[in-house]
């Protein structure tokens, strides 16, 4: 019967004979990594949650909810998440719309482009460091430059502007996208009609823009409610969030099961998110990609006064965020910013020896999960992408769960799954290394399927026609045109294992630990310009990377492979 | 409404290509389009016909230049205060509106009341046959009835200009016919001044008033299709329309109210004065393949040729031939009376002076 099913998993005709035990194999031994390593611990934190001395039970829940906290903590987390997704999307959109539309020059779009990748190449929380900076008790702006004293730089208003400016690049890059897409003649077509700038733009640019607008809500409500490091620094006291409360459940309260039933809350909404985004706003896309869009055209949807307001407050935001990161390095190099403004190299010391068993491991964590996860990426991108097998849209969704979830329901779920036998590995690099791999393995995944649906089946038959055999068509068409996605696979796995904390603060031991965790040790122990210098450090680590990756991917000239700011964007 | 005149007067437009530089697209162009015509741009890709059309409506802005649409100069007008009907080649019908609200667009910018809108647009939907689709979204509709709907918008506004970039470019070759066949019914009904760009030189033929062949930027050459046809001035409009021979000659002698050829051994007595080049320098003759009469009876009264190909076409027969080095076709009419020949077959050659064309010489920068 075993064999019968695993026959049947496989085959591509019903009754098929197992034709491919390559595929066979592959499909299995995938199979058991998801389920060892996104499911088994999905299904743990779950059985924590509704059990009760062996039986089922909704006791946890009831009684964690019914604590005013955190009910509270639920309110706050999607209120957090709805304000941060709004004023992400229009910020996000303002930026692509002045990108695409305002004729702007190619040295502006470069300043914007970079001003705009910061905040997504950087550790979590280096805008919330910068805020605390400019705005807090000492603050560069509050105190020295207004001279206001006493401004209270927690609660929700610093947490929403410093997650905006931390997210929404990811609205941008979506936006920017979609903009771009739209055929220039449907808008002409709407100016030949006799309708105003204005009405363009508000009958057929923007509804247009509908879906992405939604989408890049969506994707913002998700990082957002995910966030675990900007409400831990800014949020305060009086405004408590699910993951924080989770992460202060465990680590302060050592309440494992409070943890779980707090993550459990939290994977609702993100559960709705995630249906959300696949089923609806994934199917109400009007822009169509065809080979042949309109004729190149001088865009008059702006005009030249509007073009120059536009670019004008977008280089008042980039320049904001550009303060943010000077000042970041500037508090790195000084002994105590707001205090003592002496020049200084103390930090970096601090770094580099205190520090400099978390950057080996950080590095040696991102080294090897940057390989396995390019590798996952592409293996799996490429069964789901190109493969026909029984289970196949199940293993594309599966792979997808824990790189849609909060990395705290992921973190803790890997500390529920992997503390007791079977497999314990809590405490181990392992255990960090797979959380990133089967995290952000995920984009190699999307990348590789993406770029296998833009090539035209027939170039493999082409191949074949011209006399290759299966296995030299496999090495000498396919693996060079889903490079692209083994290389954004690679650079997402490293850049995320640099920046990362949300899933991993619960996974580090005093055997391994992370630049990241350093980073929110030093803030909370107030050497702010320790954690000043590591961040420096990660963000000119991963710009290093970063480049390095995107420059290997631009030698990609096929459809479908992507830049590297795109892969960014979520 | 009368029709009205577009006068296009030395217009011209440079762009900045990113491998050539500074590149004219369109050099200097003059063109009057007369009330209610039908005029054609022809040309191959590339040679600033879409630039020209994109400037008519405002999408570019001239170089250099003035355009006129009856004695207003709308050079500097926004596009969407020139009062035209424009018509995509991929239709650019708005995605997210149904077919009504796609034809009504123009009609509501202009805030027509409700009532009118709904009978103008039944009207122009029963116009271009498309009554009962008003609910339907674009998506949902073929090529050629998306075609009919970017149609219908564009006319529904009642505009004084219609134009119309490749309009059937993205149909299958039957639909091309029908749909052209369509478009000039409805241009001469409506009687609107139209220019259509198109570089197909069947459907130029079939569907305008006048045609201007455009080649590298500039106009060669306006006239109808016989005009264009029969009379090209230069190699490039005769070989663009059409299929023509080259053959060499020279001037044998030159009279006072004519010349005579030498072609293919064979002297011809043409009208006109004789070309400047120097007397007994080669000329490139120029004439028709069913300008070219066979006949199986070899005398030394026409040149001779050998027959290299024989290519039947239904109704008509392409033979290549061969003739003292060089090579020449001749189309005959497939009918009971005709001849065939056979390949391999020695044929006489018979021109007759009034077909043989001497064209200007292509200005090549």
């Amino acid at each position: 019967m075993g064999g019968n099913a695993a026959t049947a998993l496989l085959s591509e005709k019903p009754a098929g004979k197992l034709r491919d035990p390559a595929l066979f194999l592959s499909v299995v031994v995938i199979w058991v990594f998801l389920a060892v390593f996104i499911l088994f611990p999905l299904v743990k934190l779950l059985i924590l949650t509704f059990e009760k001395d062996g039986q089922p039970s909704l006791a946890a829940l009831v009684d964690i909810l019914g604590r005013r906290s955190h009910y509270a903590a639920f309110w706050n987390s999607l209120l957090l998440a709805g304000l941060v997704g709004a004023a992400g999307t229009v910020l996000g959109f303002f930026f692509a719309f002045t990108a695409v539309r305002a004729n702007l020059s190619k040295r502006w779009t470069t300043f914007l482009d970079l001003a705009i990748i910061l905040p997504l190449i950087s550790p979590p929380f280096t805008t919330a460091i910068a805020m605390i900076f400019s705005f807090g008790p000492r603050g560069l702006i509050t105190y020295e430059l207004l001279g206001l004293r006493g401004f209270n730089v927690y609660g929700l208003h610093t947490t929403l502007f410093a997650e905006t400016i931390t997210y929404f690049p990811i609205a941008y890059l979506t936006l920017k996208a979609i903009l771009a897409g739209i055929d220039p003649n449907v808008e002409d077509m709407a100016f030949s009609l006799g309708a105003s700038r204005c009405r363009v733009f508000r009958s057929v640019t923007l509804p247009l823009t509908v879906p992405g607008l939604a989408n890049s809500f969506l994707l913002l409500f998700a990082a957002s409610l995910a966030d675990f490091a900007t409400p831990l620094i800014l949020a305060g006291n009086s405004f408590p969030v699910l993951p924080t409360d989770a992460y202060l459940q465990i680590t302060g309260l050592f309440d494992l099961k409070g943890g779980a039933v707090l993550s459990f809350v939290l994977l609702v909404p993100a559960f709705v998110v995630f249906v959300l985004q696949r089923f609806w706003v994934s199917r109400k896309s009007y822009v169509t990609i065809t080979g042949k869009s309109g004729a190149q055209t001088e865009i008059k949807s702006v005009s030249p006064v509007m073009s120059r307001l536009l670019l004008a407050i977008c280089i008042l935001l980039s320049l904001l965020i550009v303060y943010f990161y000077v000042l970041l390095f500037y508090a790195s190099i000084v002994m105590a910013l707001g205090a003592n403004h002496n020049l200084t190299l103390k930090h970096y010391r601090v770094v580099f020896t205190e520090g400099l068993k978390a950057i080996q491991d950080t590095l040696l964590i991102a080294g090897i999960g940057m390989l396995l996860g390019g590798l996952y990426g592409v293996v799996v991108g490429y069964l789901v992408g190109k493969k026909q097998f029984v289970s196949r849209a199940a293993m594309e969704v599966a792979s997808m769960v824990n790189y849609s979830l909060p990395g705290t329901i992921v973190g803790i779920a890997y500390l529920i799954a992997f503390n007791s036998p079977p497999l314990v590995i809590t405490g181990t690099a392992a255990i960090i290394i797979a959380a990133y791999v089967f995290r952000y393995g995920a984009t190699g995944i999307r990348t590789t399927v993406a770029i296998l649906q833009q090539i035209d089946p027939g170039i493999e038959e082409a191949s074949h026609s011209l006399g290759a055999g299966t296995v030299a068509t496999f090495r000498r068409i396919t693996i060079p045109l889903i490079l692209p996605g083994l290389f954004a696979g690679l650079g997402v796995v490293f850049i995320r294992s640099m920046t990362a904390i949300s899933a991993t603060i619960f996974l580090v031991s005093i055997h391994w630990t992370l630049i990241t965790v350093r980073i929110l040790e030093k803030m909370t122990e107030l050497e702010l310009g320790v954690a000043a210098a590591f961040s420096v450090l990660v963000v000119a680590i991963v710009l290093a990377g970063t480049s390095g990756i995107g420059l290997t991917l631009r030698r990609f000239r096929q459809p479908g492979a992507p830049s590297m700011s795109s892969i960014l964007g979520g | 409404m009368p029709a009205l005149r577009i006068r296009l007067e030395h217009i011209s437009k440079t762009f900045l290509h990113r491998v050539k530089g500074r590149v004219r697209a369109v050099d200097d162009v003059v063109l009057d389009v007369f009330p209610g015509e039908l005029l054609t741009l022809l040309g191959p890709s590339g040679c600033g016909k879409t630039t020209t059309l994109r400037m008519v409506a405002g999408f570019e802005k001239p170089s250099q230049g003035r355009i006129y649409f009856g004695g207003d100069d709308v050079t500097d007008l926004m596009v969407n205060q020139r009062s035209l009907g424009f018509v995509f080649q991929n239709y650019a019908l708005f995605p997210h509106l149904s077919i009504f609200e796609n034809v009504s667009y123009g009609l509501r910018v202009k805030k027509l009341p409700g009532p009118e809108i709904s009978r103008a647009v039944g009207e122009v939907l029963r116009l271009v046959g498309l009554e009962g689709y008003e609910q339907q979204f674009p998506n949902q509709l073929s090529g050629g009835e998306q075609q009919r709907v970017a149609l219908a918008r564009a006319i529904v506004i009642r505009p004084q200009v219609l134009l119309f970039d490749e309009p059937l470019s993205n149909l299958d070759a039957k639909l091309r016919v029908h749909t052209r066949g369509e478009i000039r019914r409805l241009q001469k009904n409506l009687a609107i001044t139209s220019i259509y760009v198109t570089h197909d030189q069947e459907e130029a033929m079939a569907i305008s008033d006048r045609i201007a062949v455009m080649n590298q930027g500039r106009i060669i050459q306006i006239g109808t299709a016989e005009e264009l046809y029969f009379r090209p001035r230069t190699e490039f409009v005769a070989k663009f329309i059409g299929k023509i021979n080259t053959l060499p000659g020279r001037v044998a002698e030159t009279a006072a109210d004519g010349f005579t050829l030498a072609v293919l051994g064979h002297p011809y007595r043409l009208a006109g004065p004789a070309p400047s080049t120097p007397a007994g320098a080669e000329l490139k003759i120029y004439v028709r393949p069913e300008m070219v009469q066979l006949t199986s009876h070899l005398s030394s009264a026409h040149a001779q040729a050998r027959i290299v190909e024989r290519t039947f076409l239904g109704e008509k027969v392409e033979y290549g031939l061969e003739a003292g080095g060089c090579s020449l076709w001749a189309t005959a009419q497939t009918s009971a009376q005709q001849e065939t020949f056979a390949v391999q077959q020695n044929v006489g050659v018979r021109l007759s002076a009034e077909h043989l064309l001497l064209l200007e010489e292509e200005s090549n920068q």
